[in-house]
């Protein structure tokens, strides 16, 4: 069987047509034979008996007689019998009586022996008794041939042509019966085959019987028809996928491309705009750096008319004149707040630890020994640092202290605070004061420049001091921004460092209480 | 010498007892196959239906002539049977009436009296045996010769035809000679 397993279905289809022929063909020539041969041997067996027990009859006279010539005539009957080799008769007292040998020498049996039949070799010997009225005439000796073996050899030879004959008369008449049962096989091989090589999902195997054979094909069919909706299926998928994936990276190509763009705008914009600062603060600094000698000229010779020519002007034309020289005055606090300004944008930030407290200590010795008439009451929280341009925070705090100081001066009882409120590592620097405040309202034009939120004739001011402030602010990184009443006072935070983490925005009230 | 003669003469004494005891003994011999065959030929024969007066009538043979075959016979037919019956001999002395007889052996001595005895069997189914020669001419059915000293027989089939007595081929067949008319 494992020779077999091999071999292609064509093969094996032989194989057991030729297998079962033979074993059909063998076992019907072995009945055959065998029936024959019992056949031969039963028929040959009476024909002998008969044979005997007719010589026995046709020979009781002779032996009741004595007559052995007549005996000798009935014997040589067998000649017309070629099988019968030799032949005797005994009388009753067991001696030959009359004996017959076909064509050789034979040794007959000097005495009978009792009634039977045996096989000696190709021999068959019948020994009968010829009994006539109860007595006993004689025995019939008969020796024939027995060709059993002869037979048998013959049959061999003619069951192996017959088998011969038939395995090819078989052969032959299930080429075409093998064509009918595997060329649907091979059909489906075939397909298969041409799947497994081309991966073609779409090819379909020929239904050509309706047998096992037309059901395997069906059940191959469904099979392929599975795999090719599944196959398409995840193809379809697959492109899907690619496609999102390749719609993704577009996208991200795109957002990177923008972003790539907008920050070559930002920097382009950044650029120009730093440029358009540059330019015009530098315009800024020079128009006031060139203003100031025109203003230091009227100013220089107004109060050389007031000094020089006073007795020549009358009251009228020295009021004039003070008026000149007051406009002047405001004329020159406003290009230096201007220079100021222009100055904390422009210059590098030399950031050291800085005492914000002694600082503001300074503003506000340098204002009380400005006024010294004022009665106002400053507090100053101790240990504020920051890490921080010390120039440009000291321009803050005498921006702001001074607005404190300003916008306090209407105030029953004016007070300044100036603190800190620290949230970890970060400080809210603050400047409170109980003065004129503002509406929240106007809050957003707060810190633009020459913004102002009270006339110049109630508070004295140029509207530059809290751009500058928030100018500075910014410079750090950090954050500007204001809380107040009309009437109630005002409160300026700023923290000097950058920080999304911004501190809770105090209230007034918070820091006022 | 003396001894030597008388062997010889001893032995010559003693071939010559042995010729005469073997002359005889063939002579009985003979005697007793003529018996055995008279008694077998009753099987070979069939008899009409009107030969038995009853179905257990015996068989008898009568033996004119020859009282060593009639004593043979004798022996020789006790407890056996001839057609299923049994066989009774009757030795018979000339001039002996042959009603009631089936079959007749008639021996040598008695050979000249064959026509007389057909004469007064006539109508009667009777088998006649003889062991003379040319008897069959005159009337015999059966007759024993002595061929190459075996005992055979002839047979002539006219005379038994008329006795209404059927002979079997198969007695025929072993006759040496059969007259058939």
């Amino acid at each position: 069987m494992n020779l077999l397993a091999t071999r292609s279905v064509q093969q094996k289809l032989l194989a057991v047509v030729l297998l079962a022929t033979l074993v059909a063909v063998l076992v019907a020539v072995a009945a055959m034979v065998a029936y024959d041969l019992r056949l031969y041997h039963r028929s040959w067996i009476a024909d002998l008996t008969t044979q005997a027990e007719l010589l026995g009859r046709t020979s009781a006279p002779a032996l009741t007689f004595n007559d052995a010539r007549v005996a000798k005539e009935n014997l040589d009957l067998l000649r017309y019998r070629p099988k019968m080799r030799a032949a005797a008769i005994y009388n009753a007292k067991g001696k030959l009586f009359a004996t017959f040998v076909n064509n050789a020498d034979r040794e007959l049996p000097a005495l009978p022996e009792a009634d039977g039949i045996r096989i000696e070799g190709d021999n068959l010997i019948v020994f009968k008794r010829i009994v006539a009225d109860r007595e006993i005439l004689g025995t019939v000796y008969l020796q024939a041939e027995y060709e059993l073996y002869d037979r048998l050899l013959s049959y061999l030879g003619i069951a192996g042509l017959v088998t011969l004959a038939a395995m090819l008369v078989a052969y032959f008449l299930s080429l075409p019966l093998r064509r009918v049962v595997t060329r649907p096989l091979l059909a489906i091989a075939k397909v298969a085959r041409e799947i497994t090589e081309k991966r073609n999902f779409a090819l379909r195997a020929q239904k050509l019987s309706q047998d096992e054979i037309g059901l395997l094909a069906d059940s191959f069919n469904a099979m392929l028809a599975e795999i090719e909706r599944a196959t398409r299926e995840l193809e379809a998928l697959n492109r899907e996928s690619a496609r999102e994936v390749s719609v993704r990276r577009r996208a991200e190509e795109e957002i990177l491309r923008l972003n790539t763009e907008l920050e070559q705008r930002v920097r382009e914009r950044t650029a120009q705009l730093e440029y358009t600062n540059g330019e015009l603060e530098a315009f800024c600094y020079s128009v006031s750096h060139d203003l100031r000698a025109p203003l230091r000229a009227i100013d220089g010779f107004s109060q050389a008319l007031v000094e020089d020519c006073s007795k020549e002007l009358s009251e009228e034309a020295l009021g004039y004149l003070t008026r000149v020289r007051s406009s002047t005055e405001r004329m020159a606090q406003l290009i230096e707040d201007l220079l100021n300004l222009s100055r904390v944008s422009r210059g590098e930030l030399a950031q050291q630890e800085v005492d914000v407290a002694d600082l503001a200590k300074r503003v506000v010795a340098d204002l009380r020994h400005r006024e010294p008439k004022r009665d106002i009451e400053i507090s100053i929280w101790d240990g504020m640092q920051a890490h921080a341009d010390a120039r440009l925070v000291r321009a803050a705090l005498e921006n702001l202290i001074g607005n404190a100081w300003k916008f306090t001066s209407k105030a029953a009882h004016p007070r300044i605070e100036i603190g800190a409120l620290r949230d970890g590592k970060h400080s809210t620097f603050f400047v409170r004061d109980n003065g004129a405040g503002f509406d929240m309202a106007y809050s957003n034009k707060l810190f633009g420049a020459f913004q102002r939120l009270h006339s110049v004739n109630e508070y004295q001011g140029t509207g530059i001091g809290l751009a500058t402030v928030q100018r500075i602010v910014h410079r750090h990184g950090g954050r500007i921004w204001a809380d107040a009443h009309p009437g109630k006072g005002a409160v300026f935070f700023f923290t000097l460092e950058p920080g999304e983490a911004a501190p809770a925005v105090p209230r007034v009230a918070e820091v006022a209480s | 010498m003396v001894a030597l003669i008388k062997h010889v003469v001893l032995l010559i004494a003693a071939l010559l007892a042995a010729e005469s005891a073997l002359g005889q003994g063939e002579r009985g011999l003979e005697t007793q196959i003529k018996a055995a065959f008279l008694y077998k030929f009753g099987g070979f024969v069939e008899w009409p239906a009107g030969a038995f007066a009853r179905a257990d009538s015996t068989f008898s043979i009568g033996v004119l002539g020859a009282d060593g075959v009639a004593a043979e016979l004798e022996r020789l037919v006790a407890g056996r049977t001839v057609h299923g019956r049994a066989i009774a001999v009757q030795k018979l002395k000339r001039g002996e009436p042959l009603a009631g007889l089936h079959l007749l052996f008639i021996g040598q001595p008695e050979a000249s009296r064959l026509p007389e005895i057909l004469s007064a069997a006539k109508g009667q189914a009777l088998l006649i045996v003889t062991e003379t020669e040319d008897a069959l001419a005159r009337g015999s059915m059966i007759n024993f010769i002595t061929v190459d000293d075996k005992v055979r027989f002839d047979v002539a089939l006219p005379p038994a035809e008329r006795g209404q007595l059927r002979i079997s081929s198969r007695l025929l067949a072993v006759a040496r000679k059969v007259i058939t008319g």
